[in-house]
């Protein structure tokens, strides 16, 4: 194992969740989760619409109690956080509600009195990197700006956990690479750890270290993502003696089209040499691509967890 | 002066083998000096806005290989490398370029005599 040169960080995990199930009537929205994510990572939590993204950040702020089984944050049962852990919690939210009638001045200020830590620096610098006008109304406020506001009021107190969902989606590409900036200092300087949900994927691959991938309530994904991104590939295959194979029967191939002449196939393996041995056993020459985070996303988001 | 690194996030090319590739590059083409200073994790990361996980295991990672090494068990340095390794690091970076030209030679069934003609016309240019 090489040594890095970062020191161990040797904290309880900030967020596990055991057997989780969350049921809204007769819509399981969560099934059997189980998760530990540990200090000083960045998670992208990926999913299809309804996967259950939103439900798995609403139980890990509190916001939401399990209908069975126990998740725990920062140390202490979801449903009991308290000012010690809700100083050190951030949320930023799809759809935060705010004090309508305050200015973000106001509203600035009236959160910052809870947090003993809110970093009135930091607070200046994301305002200008974010182009927040602090004396505008929340009420007036177009859908990017009160994005803006919710992530101001999420970061400034520099908490140890950060969930953000959906945190960017009316942001323009400047103002996003900016944010990105921010959460990689936070990192950076507080070994923070990011829960982030995004569909903007783009955006995610440029500062995650793992994935978490969720498939109708359940998680389908749970690895680093430069493990990932070794293990799924493209490869265009072209024949020698025409004659490949309808199907492939090798279990890393995801799909294939083509025909006996030439094919593109999507797989997952972690082998070195998977790719050499296939060439030899189907007569083929192989071109191997990697996949990213676009191209791997339907691929990971469709698998069904095997049942034993 | 950080080493001048440029990562492509979108390319499917893990960010922090683009780092170590990058890094022995460097130090083949003189670039990068035996006995030279690297940043730290913490500086190289907030340089480049990188996930420092990242900086962290290419570092690691080249430590290991020994590429890098440690002075005085803090800064992170050049290794300086024996003749037959340091022939293998210019090496192995232009093989990885030239795999996928001799995939296409063999399909447009190109001669090794013709593609390596061509190949030396590039080079004189």
């Amino acid at each position: 194992m090489p040594i890095t040169d970062t020191p161990l960080i040797a904290t309880i995990a900030p967020l596990v969740l055991r057997n989780v199930t969350q049921r809204f009537g007769k819509h399981t929205a969560l099934r059997d989760l189980s998760l530990e994510i540990p200090a000083g990572r960045i998670v992208g939590l990926l999913g299809r619409n309804g996967a259950g993204k939103t439900t798995l950040l609403n139980i890990a702020s509190g916001m939401l109690l399990p209908t069975e089984g126990t998740c725990t944050t920062l140390g202490t049962p979801s449903g009991q956080l308290d000012t010690p852990q809700l100083t050190r919690l951030g949320l930023v939210q799809q759809e935060g509600r705010c004090l309508e009638w305050m200015t973000v001045r106001q509203h600035l200020d009236f959160n910052a009195s809870f947090y003993p830590r809110w970093d009135r620096d930091l607070e200046r610098r994301v305002i200008e990197a974010l182009e927040v006008d602090p004396k505008r109304k929340i009420v007036q406020l177009s859908p990017g700006d009160r994005q803006k506001v919710g992530i101001l009021l999420g970061v400034c107190h520099r908490p140890s956990l950060l969930l953000l969902d959906e945190p960017m989606s009316a942001l323009d590409p400047v103002v996003r690479k900016r944010l990105l900036d921010f959460l990689l200092e936070l990192l950076r300087d507080d070994g923070c750890t990011v829960v982030i949900s995004s569909h903007i994927l783009n955006d995610v691959e440029k500062i995650v270290d793992w994935i978490v991938a969720l498939d109708a309530g359940e998680i389908v994904e749970d690895s680093a993502f430069d493990v990932l991104q070794e293990s799924y590939a493209e490869w265009t295959l072209t024949s020698t003696n025409g004659a490949l194979p309808t199907t492939f029967n090798e279990p890393f191939v995801i799909n294939h089209q083509g025909d006996a002449r030439q094919a593109l196939l999507r797989v997952r393996t972690a082998e070195p040499d998977a790719a050499a041995r296939f060439a030899v056993t189907h007569h083929a020459e192989i071109l191997t691509r990697p996949l990213n985070l676009d191209e791997m996303f339907p691929l990971l988001t469709s698998q069904r967890k095997q049942k034993s | 002066m950080p080493p001048l690194l440029s990562v492509d996030h979108h390319n499917g090319v893990p960010a922090y083998r683009q780092i170590m590739d990058q890094i022995k590059l460097q130090i083949a083409t003189g670039l990068l000096a035996s006995g030279a200073e690297l940043p730290s994790t913490r500086a190289l990361s907030a340089e480049l806005t990188l996930n420092p996980m990242t900086v962290s295991k290419a570092y690691g990672l080249l430590e290991h290989d020994g590429v890098l090494e440690r002075r005085r068990g803090q800064t992170l340095i050049v290794s300086e490398r024996p003749a037959a390794a340091r022939q293998t690091a210019k090496l192995d970076p232009l093989r990885r370029h030239l795999t996928g030209a001799a995939h296409l030679a063999r399909q447009l069934d190109v001669s090794p005599a013709q593609a390596i003609k061509l190949f030396r016309e590039l080079l004189d240019s």
